[in-house]
This record gives C-alpha cells, structure tokens and sequence, in this order.
C-alpha cells in the first residue's frame, strides 16, 4: 500500500461515504481501522497472521478444556 | 495450522487448488481468524492422485470420526466423494469439490487471484467471489462476516489495492 492509498483508505474508514458498503460495515459494527493494519501486510505476513492466530486459539481451547 | 507449509506442499505436488473459506479471507485482507484450511480442488484423475499423494506423509484422517474407522485417502476414496473435512499432521484441512454460489473447481479458479505467499504463486479466492459463495451458503456464520468483506471490496476497489 502506498502512502497516497493509506491516505485515501484513512480518509475513507474516517468518513464512510452515507449509503457506502463501508457505512454499512460500521454500522454493523465492523472496526473499519483494522483494514488498514491487514492492508499494510503482504499476503505472507497475512499468511502468518492466520497461523499465529490459530495457534492462539487452539491455546485457548485447551486452556478452556483443561479448566472444565 | 501450518498454512504457508501447507500451500508449499500442495504447490510443489503439482495440486491444483483455490484457497477459499477463513483463509482465503485472511489472505485478502480480513481481519477474521479461522483454525482450518479449505481448499476448492480440481477433480481431473491426476489431481486427485497428486492429493492424495501429497497429504499421504501427513496421515489425514476424517475430522470427528470414532476412532478406528477405516479410512483412507486415496484417489479412488476422492473419487467416490466431494468434500472432504479432514485432520492432518498439518491441521485441520477440508476439501470442497464445489463451492456454493460457484460451482465447481474451473468456476471457483475463474474468480481467483494469485497472490505470492512465502514464494508461492498461489490462487486465492477472490473478495467478489467470497461474497458471492457466503451469500450462497447463507448460514448464520457466513452471513456475519459478508459487511467486512463489502467493506473490504469496497476499500480495495476504491484506493486502487490488489
């Protein structure tokens, strides 16, 4: 992402055009800010993200299990 | 989930496949976690001899059956299915011959990107034709995420990004 995209993607995510797909993803209650943090990752980094955070949660699971 | 190492070994067997689902997702920008791996593949005869030789080393087995149920994944058991929901050395991985809202796997490669994933040219589901498959399926749980990846799309086509 260039930083005229960041720019033009912050501007968005701050002002969601009324009627935009963005508007309506805000209003459902999605964290439009998260975009511009997976955004900035290329899709390896992204790749990695998915397994750490899998890894986190199956973490979680078994600490869930392991306390029943 | 061993999502990078995964994808080198499909790749390097010669496997033709689409990452769709969770991942697929993920890879395109979302900010959703999934723990297993879906994958659309191409149901040629050689394909599915280039799974099955490829997830062989990895010994998947079918995910919540009893234990002890014969079980093998071989050409000729891909053959005989469509999807299969397995778990592997390498995580959980599902097999989907067909994708709701898509079809099958020519039509699911007509609305991927290639995205270059620890070195990999591998083809990912498009934003458009994740949209299209979750509004297909229409479970509660496809339904949730379909405003982030409108959003999502919307961002992408609106600042020029891949």
């Amino acid at each position: 992402m260039t930083e005229d995209q960041e720019k033009f993607a912050l501007h968005l995510i701050n002002n969601p055009p009324p009627g935009s797909e963005l508007a309506k993803a805000k209003e459902y209650g999605v964290d439009l800010t998260l975009f511009i943090s997976t955004l900035r990752r290329s899709p390896t980094e992204r790749a990695r993200s998915l397994s750490e955070g899998a890894r986190i949660f199956q973490i979680a699971k078994q600490t869930h299990l392991s306390e029943k | 989930m061993k999502l990078q190492e995964t994808i080198r070994i499909l790749y390097d067997a010669g496997v033709e496949f689409v990452v769709i689902g969770g991942v697929a997702m993920g890879l395109q920008g979302s900010a959703h976690l999934t723990k297993d791996i879906d994958f659309c593949y191409a149901r040629t005869t050689k394909n599915m001899e280039r799974l099955a030789k490829a997830l062989e080393p990895f010994h998947p087995v079918l995910r919540g059956a009893p234990p002890g149920l014969p079980f093998r994944f071989d050409a000729k058991t891909i053959a005989n299915g469509l999807n299969f929901t397995l778990s592997t050395d390498l995580g959980d991985l599902d097999f989907l011959g067909e994708v709701s809202g898509l079809g099958l796997f020519q039509d699911v490669l007509g609305t991927s990107d290639v995205k270059d994933v620890g070195g990999v040219d591998c083809r990912v589901l498009s934003l458009e034709g994740l949209i299209k498959s979750k509004a297909a399926a229409g479970r509660p749980r496809d339904l949730y995420v379909l405003p982030e990846l409108r959003g999502l799309n919307e961002i992408k086509k609106k600042t020029g990004l891949e």
